[in-house]
């Protein structure tokens, strides 16, 4: 798993790569949260994701319900395959809001 | 004839393999209590259980025991004219041997009975088998936080048993047979020894390791009981822990009186 | 675990389990695979030996000759680092939810968690409400078992039971006890999770429309032996008389001895 940092108009776009589980999500979480708490809004960009699981998701939520507080936004993108499902099975695809694309913002 | 010796071989042998169950379920118990992660939350909630709301009933007891025995002893004492030895009777009585023992029936009564039939409850319902799928061993997380809880409760329960018994004598004594407070007093710290105090403290930890161990085994093990399964079997293996804990409280009490006295 | 296993690896091998008690020799020279990503249902009427066999599996008994492999690693012979790797890898849900008593619900949930992970405390508690909400229990977190009903301490147990997302999930007799509704949303719930997140399911039930609904393979069991594995197909067509006993229990087709029957109804009097 990895993941990175990029900037897209006024967005973080948070680029994650691999597989997120147990022994990662904390990593996730932290630099996660460190974006959010500076005030970005944040794209989640899951092109490169291949697995995602529950603790993953918490991050996410626990992500969406920071960046609400502090006003600023967070999407996923890309969503495929088995995270795809994970978040249709959660019914958080209802919760998050899913782009197919980064460059589908374009403001 | 043979069919009844038979009968007695199966039975000796049943009887040694429960020991051994329980020698090695008191071994993991005892190994539980050095492992990582301890339970503290679950070792505070026992000590509040065993402890804090066991002191109702031992104070009660206490009382009547040490009042009984002024009474027992007046009458005695009077004969041989020595009435004034009252405190140090009443006070030896209680630290040597009434103490430990009352406070561990008492125990046996309340504790080992509700201990044992929960966790035959958590057997029966397989709360054990899912603690061990979890890799969370039941000996560290259930069984070891009551063995220690009992260990630091029930002398210091036993304490108050003496102290409330001295007072319990006291009250009959002084009020009620007219003797003198001070000479009560003086009596017995003229004749209470650190031996008779260590003897005491000795005699409650070895019951409370019977106590809580005889509970906690048989209830561990009721899947083992035969004939009867549910409620019943919880109720009967219930009935032998508070048997057999009396029994073999009372008879390490002798043990424990020949070695100490 | 691995999650890149190829669709047709074996997950757990079961090779000449024989396994018993004291005496008493209940399975004989079991031969069993679950393949990775499969739902196999384990089968069989009461006294076929099915927990027995489901507690060899899960390591809670040790068989008198033969091995259980998991993942490759031998369950009686793994060490213990081994064994607890295993195990946080398996989910188990049993019978009645198997809670511990002195614990809330969602406190029950979140153990795995706080015993075997690092996680921050949000992250747990969102990943307990994540599960409460899949079983449809969202909101009864801070009940205690005694105020369940068995339903609900199933779906309880189940929620527990995924809460690390397990690459292997046993069900123990996830239908005894429920109504017919939702002994079927619990079915699709097996069939949501193994989908979702690629979970190898070993269900134990002797409900056969349950095993119907939800089986990749079914395994038959019958007085400790194995009589046969297949597909949901196969077995509805096996021809073994055990097979067929076990698929076609209508009680109407059963022959009664009139004569028989009538001095059992009227046995004593006068």
């Amino acid at each position: 798993m990895s993941f990175d940092c990029s900037d897209h108009l006024h967005y973080k776009v948070l680029h994650l790569t691999g597989e997120i589980d147990l022994s990662n999500s904390s990593e996730v979480r932290r630099c996660l949260l460190d974006i959010i708490n500076q005030g970005n809004s944040v794209i989640v960009d899951f092109s490169g994701l291949t697995y995602i699981d529950s603790s993953g998701m918490a991050t996410l939520v626990e992500g969406l319900n920071t960046a609400n507080k502090k006003n600023v936004s967070l999407m996923i993108a890309a969503a495929n395959g088995a995270p795809l499902q994970v978040l249709e099975l959660t019914r958080l695809n209802q919760v998050f809001s899913l782009i197919d694309s980064v460059s589908d913002i374009q403001e | 004839m043979f069919a009844q010796i038979e009968k007695l071989g199966a039975a000796t042998i049943q009887k040694f393999e429960e020991v051994g169950r329980l020698s090695v379920f008191l071994y993991r118990t005892v190994l539980g209590l050095v492992s990582r992660p301890f339970g503290f939350k679950e070792l505070l909630k026992q000590i509040a259980f065993i402890g804090a709301r066991s002191m109702p009933i031992i104070l009660l007891s206490g009382l009547f025991t040490g009042m009984v025995l002024a009474l027992q002893f007046y009458d005695v004492l009077a004969r041989f004219g020595s009435v004034d030895l009252m405190g140090s009777a009443v006070s030896l009585s209680l630290i040597q041997e009434l103490g430990p023992v009352m406070t561990a029936l008492m125990l046996i009564a309340r504790v080992g009975s509700s201990t044992c039939a929960e966790i035959a409850i958590m057997r029966n319902e397989q709360q054990f088998d899912a603690l061990t799928c979890m890799a969370i061993s039941p000996y560290r997380y259930v069984m070891a936080p009551r063995l220690l809880a009992a260990i630091i409760s029930i002398p210091l329960l036993t304490a108050v048993f003496n102290l409330i018994g001295i007072f319990g004598g006291y009250v009959v004594g002084v009020f009620i047979k007219g003797l003198s407070g001070t000479a009560y007093m003086q009596t017995i710290i003229d004749t209470i020894t650190w031996s008779d105090l260590r003897m005491s403290i000795v005699k409650s930890f070895i019951f409370a390791v019977i106590i809580i161990w005889i509970s906690m085994g048989k209830g561990f093990f009721v899947h083992l009981e035969k004939g009867v399964s549910g409620a019943e079997s919880v109720g009967r293996v219930t009935t032998k822990a508070v048997v057999a804990s009396a029994i073999t409280m009372l008879f390490a009490d002798y043990i424990a009186s020949s070695f100490l006295i | 675990m691995n999650r890149n296993f190829a669709e047709s690896s074996v997950l757990i091998d079961v090779k000449n389990l024989n396994s018993g008690y004291g005496n008493r020799h209940v399975l004989h020279d079991i031969n069993l695979s679950v393949n990775d990503g499969e739902i196999l249902v384990i089968m069989g009427g009461s006294g076929s030996g099915k927990s027995t066999l489901l507690r060899n599996m899960l390591g809670l008994k040790k068989p008198s000759e033969g091995q259980i492999l998991i993942d490759g690693m031998d369950l009686c012979h793994a060490n213990k680092s081994e064994l607890l790797k295993l195990r946080r890898s398996m989910g188990v849900a049993f019978q009645g939810g198997a809670l511990l008593s002195s614990l809330s619900v969602g406190e029950n949930i979140k153990l795995p968690l706080r015993q075997h992970t690092d996680l921050d405390e949000n992250t747990i508690n969102i990943m307990m409400r994540l599960k409460l909400e899949l079983m449809n229990l969202a909101g009864y977190e801070d009940l205690m078992p005694s105020e369940l009903s068995g339903g609900m301490l199933k779906r309880a147990g189940l929620a527990r039971a995924v809460i690390m997302d397990p690459k292997i999930l046993f069900f123990d007799e996830p239908s005894a006890g429920l109504d017919p509704v939702t002994s079927v949303e619990l079915d699709q719930l097996i069939l949501k999770l193994r989908k979702a997140m690629n979970m190898t399911i070993v269900v134990v039930t002797h409900e056969l429309e349950s095993a119907f609904t939800i089986a990749d393979r079914i395994a038959v069991l019958f007085d400790g032996e194995l009589v046969t594995t297949g597909t949901v197909g196969e077995i509805k067509t096996c021809t073994d008389e055990r097979v067929v006993n076990l698929i076609n229990r209508s009680p109407r087709d059963i022959q009664i001895d009139a004569e028989k029957y009538l001095s059992r109804l009227t046995k004593g009097a006068n």
